[in-house]
């Protein structure tokens, strides 16, 4: 049987055409499948990228690509009840990460990926997917196509995985990510942006918001644990209207969306790789939340880049079968490498309780030493006596705050 | 408050004529909680008095939680052809 193809992508966000974009310049053939209608129609993300994976796939990229703004300021609130605890940090000309948004960004990569010679077939959406003579068959709503190897950059739902029935999806392992795009002023000069994470506004949910400035509009969005969102105080279709409005941000509403958002850690990642098939970005589960980044959009270019590579080596190779190559570059890379570092602090982090009430014991610990009153008591006895109120021993303490830093 | 209905009023959609969400309705009539009614952020599903749900399939934002808000594998879900497209992204 023929192949219409060496590799076949399915899904045209930043993994895959990272993927694709490598494959071709590996001189392979590629077919890429993308369902929106242009890159970008259908993908929702916060809206911030680090962009040293992006500097590695397009040099000039700083030069060219459509980046809102540089984050220079990043700000944490938390929230306690009638307390709020906020700190922030500011460094002027920093351009590590950028504000963006991907309707904009994902149109502009797909367009760099075709001028290389990627052939993108959109409004195509994959509906079913399963083994055939040495490779993997996709029926489409174009027709059905043919490869020994395809590129899963579907997103966190992996469809060939799931066709496949290689996929377990839980509601614990998945995030409801819900964004607004505020028409707003932003009283800052274009080189400066500010990146906002906020926990603790909406009681119930695990999990926090965000508000990142953009040119002249803001992100505005929560994620939340799927199964934290029967206790949320609001539902989650009115999730981000009650954030905004406790934020009291104002403007004109340009956009409402939604997406899942995969939340494994490291030692929860599902299959990575199969015969003929492997799995980048978001489909792969890559998602790295160390308390300090909170990272998708690198993992998925430089998990893309890699299986583009990846792909070469098993196409020489001619045998299908060897897609752990695919596994092993990844191990060598910082995506597995940084996966692995942020694992404690990612678990901590997702131990719900753990962080809210950690969040009270410094916010009462706080008012505490602000309050001036006859009985005074030293911090560590003030710490001590907020701990035990929570329930938290000492050691406990002394274990998370190890798993903390780690 | 902006109401759900003019907040999905700004995305694009080109709606199926065919339902892309498939619901077990005797099952909804043995789920007490409805985890969907609270969990999508399109208000896709709606319980009625009886106690099962309906889908509005064509407010879906295809965020993909279907896959996992039901307990009880009461939702069937694919992605639609069409359907939706975000502006700004």
């Amino acid at each position: 049987m023929s192949f219409d193809a060496d590799v076949i992508i399915v899904g045209g966000g930043l993994s895959g055409l990272s993927a694709g974009i490598t494959a071709i310049k590996e001189g392979l053939n590629v077919i890429l499948l993308e369902r929106g209608e242009y890159s970008g129609a259908k993908n929702v993300s916060g809206g911030r990228m680090y962009i040293h994976a992006l500097q590695k796939l397009i040099p000039d990229a700083l030069e060219r690509a459509p980046l809102e703004r540089p984050i220079t300021k990043e700000t944490y609130e938390f929230y306690c009840k009638n307390k709020k605890l906020t700190f922030s940090f500011e460094e002027k000309d920093k351009k590590n990460s950028y504000s963006v948004l991907r309707a904009k960004f994902d149109r502009w990569l797909a367009s760099e990926a075709e001028s290389l010679g990627l052939l993108i077939s959109y409004s195509t959406l994959v509906t079913n997917a399963y083994r055939e003579n040495g490779g993997i068959t996709l029926e489409t709503n174009r027709g059905t196509l043919r490869a020994p190897l395809a590129i899963d950059a579907s997103g966190v739902t992996s469809v060939v995985f799931r066709y496949l029935g290689l996929r377990n999806f839980t509601p614990d392992k998945w995030m409801l990510g819900v964004k607004e795009i505020i028409k707003t002023n932003v009283n800052l000069p274009e080189s400066e942006g500010e990146a906002r994470t906020i926990v603790g506004l909406i009681s119930g949910v695990k999990g926090g918001g965000f508000v990142y400035t953009n040119k002249d509009t803001l992100s505005v969005g929560m994620a939340v644990t799927f199964d934290s969102l029967p206790k949320s105080e609001v539902p989650a279709k009115d999730l981000v209207e009650s954030f905004r409005e406790k934020l009291g941000i104002e403007g004109e509403v340009l956009e409402y969306s939604a997406h899942a958002i995969p939340y494994y850690g490291f030692k929860n990642l599902q299959q990575l790789y199969a015969d003929n098939l492997i799995a980048v970005g978001d489909s792969a589960g890559f998602l790295i939340n160390d308390g300090f980044t909170i990272r998708g959009m690198d993992l998925a270019i430089a998990s893309g880049m890699i299986a583009g590579l990846a792909a070469k080596k098993i196409v020489e190779m001619r045998d299908f079968t060897k897609t752990s190559i695919y596994y092993d570059m990844l191990k060598e890379s910082f995506v597995l490498k940084h996966l692995e570092l942020a694992y404690s602090r990612f678990e901590l982090i997702n131990k719900g309780t753990t962080l809210n009430i950690y969040t009270e014991v410094l916010c009462d610990l706080l008012s505490d030493m602000f309050t001036v009153t006859e009985d005074r008591k030293t911090l560590i006895e003030y710490a001590l006596l907020r701990l035990k109120e929570k329930g938290i021993s000492l050691t406990q303490a002394i274990r998370d705050m190890i798993s903390a830093v780690k | 408050m902006i109401p759900l209905l003019k907040r999905l009023g700004l995305n694009k959609y080109s709606v199926d004529q065919k339902s892309h969400i498939e619901v077990n309705t005797d099952i909804c009539l043995t789920c007490k909680n409805k985890p969907c009614t609270v969990s999508c952020p399109a208000g896709t599903y709606e319980a009625q008095p009886d106690g099962r749900i309906i889908a509005h399939y064509e407010r879906c934002l295809e965020c993909g939680g279907a896959l996992v808000i039901c307990p009880f594998g009461a939702i069937k879900f694919r992605f639609p052809e069409g359907g939706i497209s975000y502006n700004y992204g």
